[in-house]
């Protein structure tokens, strides 16, 4: 499906451009207004961070490697903090090449040598179109890390590379995804490699022995890295060791070594759910505990997403996996009262319940218990410039968007670190500048996301991208639906808009029970996971 | 862990777990033999936790067993030296004790266990204990080759150590080398036997690193801070920018010009630096802000030592947001409370759509870290951010880091050494206004009284 779309856009398009193909997760789509990053602390007049200059980042492993995953995750996060970052996948390349239906040569991975001549010329010809595009976005278009997504199993490849790379000016550092864990590789192919059409009518046992013996066979050359005159990171066993060769290492590689330090390739899903109203809604100060609805929601919530694991881990049984186990379930809260005592069944369950005091809500200042009228008559010049800049401006002894982001840094890597399922209680803001972080949102649209609280949020890893879905919690008085009221804005909206005094504040919405802004809202996903099948193999 | 089915509502209060907020503990081992640096790290990460404001403490082992012997001869470290085994064991059983006992009365969140730690066994017993306590060891192994840095370390640092006060550099120099060589005699490395250790190996001053089971994200942030770290012998040169057109009319912040004094501070630069010695062939690198009165501060000192220079916005002075333009008066007029919040607790205070100082040290986390990476680097900046800046190599303490008397027309060089960093002053002969406001009062920029050479 999509290595149509991709191939029709080469024919069409002087250059080759990915889009994501679902309206899900950004991360394969350059942001339009390139100067917005959630996270980024400065910037500098050139729009690259960190005098850093200009890096390739060249990923090393054999398929299901989670080289794709890395890249992807890297991406995702170098975004966020402001480097303007692209993805280039070989891969990608080469069906765009290769035209569709038809397979690579039995000996395209094969060394120079023993690859027949016409093997080699196709492959540098893929080869050379990505390295195009690569030029082009860090030359002309301001770019400043690209990640070319390879297999790159030579020694010698690789430092032919450096040196182009180094013609040009730019850096170069190499990722190797290494791997002699048995299981973990074949969890990585049971993930993401074998649901394709081939393998439909397979035992999964098969499946996987089957594309691990084509891998062998079609790149049986493979040499880990060891060029000490490298720039290079080898990350063993999905980071259960990592192995820095630092050369030239500037600022961002050592972010980058930091970022995988606490990444790992194990599936994981991430819930978000709003915190239960409160009975001084719209006091930020008073962190006060939950109203009888407040608790009444915390118990609906609860069912409900216990039931939802139930009848995954249910369909993945019908589906064959009998032995199919849920990975245990984490709650993170914030350190407010409203928070915790959402958590408590869950508490009560069983499930281990952690505080967290970075996932506090934004701090609305002076506006604090205050009407949009009220802010309006104090605060005009602050209303206006509000408007302009949601995302960065700060009202009065308030945070903004980018300083809660900021804040949340050390959660952003703690997510990442995570290995069971997890569910976050927070206040909308919180879950705003989380979910942004996650589906690669632009950083204007993030104070405009909506998370109604009848709904659990629930994200799901692909190797690809992220997905998000939706899961509606039944029987909730409407009153308490709402998210914060979009339309005036006010930096910190009250969080429950149950009590009469607010209903005027605005909520314009209430009664709406999933109000969608159009902006990146999640909807059905629509998986995409089979396009990577013929990536490699 | 139960994710079985039904919730049941309980009547048991919400109060139960409150107390499970995040309780890392974390004690970073240093291992490694004389000479590789191993207390400059120790040193540093106290330093940077401190100054990112984690409680932390170093506790070294060598200072335990001075209490005994205070200045033990090579003999004392042959480990066929029965005697002086028992001693070392001692010691470390003492700071462990101790170490442990922080742990618990007070709200220590990283410990760090300075020794050479050179056993499998001594390093299994040590993660054994912080295991019993729940604390999670990260063994910091430094590993040098060099005999070059091996000897430089020796000669420029050890002897300075407490060990060999008073003695005669020469004799401490080959005692140190016979010590070193008793310990290789029982070195041993962290190896594929240990793997189920949290550990990072620095070879050679981290041109390979191996990071090995990072659990938790403070340990993950200390091993990024540590990889950044270099221990080659350096100096980092601390300046304002030269008195501003608003500073003599006594406004904050703004982006104005330098007035002629600032001009003549500014020529003087390079006659300064060359004062404060600079040794020979040494490649200085020039960071200044995107402010004007910083780049004009640095250009003359650029265009006559042809020194690379860099621009950096985290180096603008902090932002005092509705304040900025203002004089100290005019704010205590304009926004009294504000003027008296921010004294009460200046490290904290925020200005009305501006940055407080803790704002800053966050912002200029980036700007550390570099720093130590880089060798020799002469900052022109803004008082806040110097202070801020000074703040992290000195140790100050929060709540005086913002009160630090840094004067205009003065070139600060700090020298980072194993035991502390070395501080010297050296005043340009040029007047300038004060800018120092002691706390409750709105002094008006006064002039500075005429200048005292260093």
């Amino acid at each position: 499906m999509d290595t149509l779309l991709t191939a029709e856009i080469v024919v069409n398009s002087p250059r080759f451009r990915r889009k994501s193909s679902t309206f899900v997760d950004a991360i394969h789509d350059l942001p339009e207004k390139a100067d917005l990053a959630p996270a980024q602390l400065y910037s500098t007049e050139s729009g690259r961070l960190f005098h850093s200059g200009r890096i390739v980042i060249i990923t090393v492993g054999l398929p299901a490697r989670g080289k794709t995953h890395t890249s992807v995750a890297l991406a995702r996060y170098l975004r966020w903090l402001g480097v303007k970052t692209r993805i280039f996948h070989l891969g990608d390349y080469r069906r765009a090449t290769i035209p569709f239906g038809e397979d690579i040569p039995d000996d395209y991975f094969f060394v120079n040598g023993s690859a027949s001549a016409s093997s080699v010329l196709l492959r540098q010809k893929i080869v050379k179109r990505c390295r195009e595009d690569i030029y082009q976005f860090l030359n002309d278009e301001n770019g400043q890390i690209a990640i070319y997504d390879a297999v790159n199993p030579l020694a010698s490849g690789r430092r032919s590379l450096a040196n182009e790379f180094a013609k040009h000016d730019i850096e170069t550092l190499f990722i190797e995804s290494w791997c002699d864990d048995e299981r973990i590789i074949e969890e990585n192919v049971r993930r993401v490699k074998i649901s394709s059409p081939d393998y439909v009518g397979w035992s999964s046992e098969d499946a996987v022995k089957h594309y691990l013996a084509r891998i062998t066979s079609r790149i049986p050359q493979f040499q880990t890295m060891e060029e000490k005159d490298l720039n290079y990171i080898k990350m063993m066993n999905a980071g259960e060791r990592l192995i820095v060769n630092n050369r030239s290492f500037g600022y961002l590689s050592h972010r980058i070594v930091f970022y995988l330090l606490n990444l790992h390739i194990k599936d994981r899903h991430t819930y978000f759910v709003r915190a239960g109203v409160s009975l001084e809604a719209d006091s930020y100060k008073a962190d006060a505990s939950l109203s009888d609805k407040g608790e009444s929601y915390a118990q609906k919530m609860t069912e409900c997403l216990v039931k939802h694991r139930e009848s995954e881990k249910q369909a993945m049984i019908d589906r064959g996996e009998t032995d199919y186990e849920l990975k245990p379930l984490t709650v993170w809260t914030s350190t407010r009262r409203r928070t915790i005592e959402t958590a408590k069944y869950l508490h009560e369950t069983g499930y281990k319940v952690r505080q967290r005091s970075q996932l506090s809500q934004l701090n609305p200042g002076v506006c604090e218990k205050m009407s949009e009228k009220r802010i309006r008559q104090e605060y005009p010049d602050e209303v206006s410039k509000h408007e302009l800049d949601p995302y960065h401006h700060r009202y009065p002894r308030a945070e903004s968007y980018h300083d809660l982001a900021v804040r949340l840094e050390p959660i952003i890597l703690e997510l990442e670190r995570e290995q069971n399922d997890l569910l976050i209680i927070a206040h909308e803001s919180v879950l705003r500048v989380l979910y942004g972080y996650l589906m690669a949102c632009n950083a204007a649209d993030i104070p405009f996301l909506e998370f109604p609280r009848d709904e659990i949020i629930e994200i799901i890893p692909e190797s690809y991208q992220n997905e998000a879905r939706r899961i509606y919690i039944p029987d909730l008085p409407k009153e308490i639906i709402p998210g914060s009221p979009q339309d005036i804005k006010i930096p910190v909206p009250p969080s429950g808009l149950n009590t009469p005094l607010l209903a005027g504040i605005g909520s314009p919405k209430d009664g709406f029970s999933t109000p969608q802004s159009g902006l990146r809202t999640p909807r059905e996903p629509e998986r995409i996971s089979q396009q990577h099948v013929e990536d490699v193999v | 862990m139960s994710s079985s089915g039904s919730v049941r509502r309980s009547n048991g209060s919400s109060r139960g777990y409150f107390a499970s907020s995040d309780d890392t503990k974390i004690c970073v081992v240093m291992v490694g033999l004389p000479a590789r640096g191993k207390s400059l790290i120790a040193g540093k990460a106290m330093r940077y936790l401190a100054w990112v404001g984690i409680p932390a403490r170093v506790f070294n082992v060598g200072s335990y067993r001075r209490h005994n012997t205070p200045q033990p001869n090579a003999t004392f470290f042959d480990p066929h030296n029965s005697e002086g085994e028992k001693m070392r064991r001692a010691a470390a059983e003492a700071a462990m004790t101790d170490m442990i006992r922080w742990f618990n009365t007070s709200n220590g969140v990283v410990s760090i266990l300075d020794a050479t730690n050179s056993t499998k066994e001594r390093r299994r017993w040590i993660y054994e204990s912080c295991r019993d306590a729940g604390i999670e060891a990260l063994f910091v192994e430094s590993i040098c080759d060099d005999e070059d840095l091996i000897m430089n370390n020796i000669l420029e640092v050890k002897t300075t150590s407490p060990d060999y006060k008073g003695q005669d550099p020469e004799v401490a120099a080959l005692d140190f080398r016979n010590r070193i060589r008793n310990y290789e005699k029982v070195y041993e490395t962290i190896d594929d036997n240990e793997k189920q250790y949290t550990y990072v190996k620095l070879i050679n001053v981290g041109s390979t690193v191996i990071i090995n089971q990072i659990k938790d994200y403070l340990s993950s942030r200390l091993v990024y801070y540590i990889q950044n770290l270099h221990i080659k012998p350096r100096s980092i040169w601390l300046s304002r920018h030269g008195e501003s057109e608003f500073n003599l009319s006594g406004k904050i912040g703004g982006d104005s010009n330098i007035s002629e004094r600032g001009e003549a501070y500014a020529r003087a630069l390079p006659g300064l630096l060359k004062k404060s010695g600079v040794p020979a062939n040494t490649k200085i690198v020039i960071w200044t802000s995107t402010l004007k009165r910083t780049i004009q501060t640095a250009r003359h000192l650029a265009a006559e030592t042809r020194y690379e220079k860099l621009e950096w916005k985290a180096l603008d002075e902090l932002d005092s947001g509705v304040c900025d333009g203002l004089t100290y008066e005019q704010i205590a007029q304009k926004y009294p409370e504000d003027f008296a919040a921010r004294d009460e607790d200046k490290y904290n205070y925020r200005y009305r759509g501006g940055e407080s100082y803790r704002d800053v040290v966050i912002r200029l986390e980036p700007i550390i870290m570099e720093l130590e990476r880089s060798e020799n680097i002469m900052i022109v900046t803004h008082q806040a951010v110097l202070r801020c800046i000074y703040a992290y190599f000195l140790n100050t303490p929060q709540e005086q880091s913002p009160w630090l008397e840094v004067p205009l027309h003065t070139l600060i060089k700090l020298t980072p050494r194993a035991y502390g960093t070395e501080e010297q002053r050296f005043k340009a002969d040029i007047p300038a206004v004060s800018t120092w406001r002691a706390k409750g009062t709105s002094a008006k920029h006064q002039d500075y009284p005429t200048a005292v050479t260093a």
